[in-house]
């Protein structure tokens, strides 16, 4: 009966103090938006680094890169935050894994960089047509007026001939 | 008698016209419309517990439901960022995003193709007839063949086009496929929509 009682406590006793020691919250890194076209931006933010013990630093490694990007403010929520420009990024996928500065890790993130917009999917958006189109008015504009000189030629043909 | 004959100045007058005439006909007539997808709502069906396959390049991809049986090719963005889609002068061929997942990976593995060209109907023009549950399969170059069946069909404004659902992270292997769609919208020349399909892999 002591027995269970102390494992009980014990139990208990653990529990809480998961619950209440600051340093077991989960190091988490977020990167926002996760998906952003060529050219965007995304917020790299280390939720559990603390702003007085320094920069955070997010090294971003991917297709192309492995820099390492340092933190410039303190995120609203908690946690440290920089942005990141991707223009001129290849795209693909891209890791983003945090260190606080005080040196412990922050947890990584992934982010995808698109392509822009939809796609240039329908064979009519060629212009092969405008073309077309313009070379046949041409043609159109041309016989008309070729068939307005013969006709003229002929009308004054036949008056030559009547007067004659 | 050689009077009532045309003079060779009719004669050309009466090609030029023909050729003009043929010329803006074959423009104006309206080609043949893309069938609009059935614009149900796209919910990703429960993926079942499949490992996912190693990157390999798909070949080939097939949807009997439309008779699709065309053969891929690596794409990837143009000079502008847009998504490349295989050159005109090979309607048939469509292009596999090469800087995503292939098909079978986690993620979300992106085929693109021509709707139209001048021509007519071009490999991806019957995708709006797809409906959920049509099988699509993708055979890659390792010999295997990943199958999909098809959650859904929608038609997206190029302008808000659903970056995060097509190249977005999702822990099952999916499939997406994208081509042209909607009204033809004569001044830009351009279709004002992309219609996506969206399907997740189930053998």
């Amino acid at each position: 009966m002591k027995a269970k009682k102390v494992l009980v406590s014990a139990a208990a006793g653990v529990g809480l103090g998961t619950l209440l020691l600051p340093g077991a919250a989960l190091a988490e890194t977020i990167v926002s938006p996760a998906t952003t076209p060529v050219g965007g931006t995304v917020v790299l933010t280390a939720t559990t680094c603390n702003p007085k013990s320094g920069d955070a630093i997010f090294r971003v490694t991917g297709p192309d890169r492995d820099i390492n990007v340092r933190s410039t403010t303190a995120a609203a929520g908690g946690g440290l935050s920089a942005e990141l420009f991707t223009a001129g990024f290849t795209l693909g996928t891209y890791t983003v894994t945090a260190t606080c500065g005080d040196g412990s890790a922050a947890g990584t993130a992934t982010f995808t960089v698109t392509p822009i917009g939809g796609a240039p999917a329908g064979g009519r958006d060629a212009g092969g047509g405008a073309g077309s189109l313009a070379a046949g008015i041409a043609l159109l504009s041309s016989a008309a007026g070729g068939a307005v000189i013969l006709a003229r030629r002929k009308r004054h043909a036949a008056m030559a001939a009547a007067a004659r | 008698m050689s009077r009532n004959r045309p003079s060779w100045a009719a004669r050309i007058v009466a090609l030029l016209g023909a050729a003009g005439l043929g010329l803006v006909t074959s423009v104006v007539a309206a080609p043949p419309a893309p069938p609009r997808p059935a614009g149900a709502p796209v919910g990703a069906r429960p993926a079942p517990a499949l490992p996912p396959l190693p990157r390999a390049e798909p070949v080939t991809v097939r949807a009997p439901a439309i008779g699709l049986d065309a053969p891929l090719v690596p794409v990837g963005a143009d000079a502008r960022g847009r998504l490349e889609v295989p050159s005109l002068d090979r309607p048939a061929i469509a292009g596999w995003y090469r800087h995503g997942p292939s098909p079978g990976e986690h993620g979300n593995a992106v085929l693109v193709g021509h709707v139209d060209t001048t021509a007519g109907p071009a490999v991806f023009f019957d995708l709006g007839r797809l409906r959920a549950g049509d099988t699509v399969r993708v055979e890659r170059a390792d010999g295997r063949v990943a199958a999909f069946a098809v959650d859904g069909v929608t038609a997206y404004p190029k302008d808000r086009f659903p970056s995060d659902l097509v190249y977005g992270p999702n822990p099952a292997a999916g499939l997406r496929l994208i081509t042209c769609g909607g009204r033809f919208d004569p001044d830009r020349r351009s279709y004002v929509d992309n219609v996506v399909v969206f399907a997740t892999r189930v053998a």
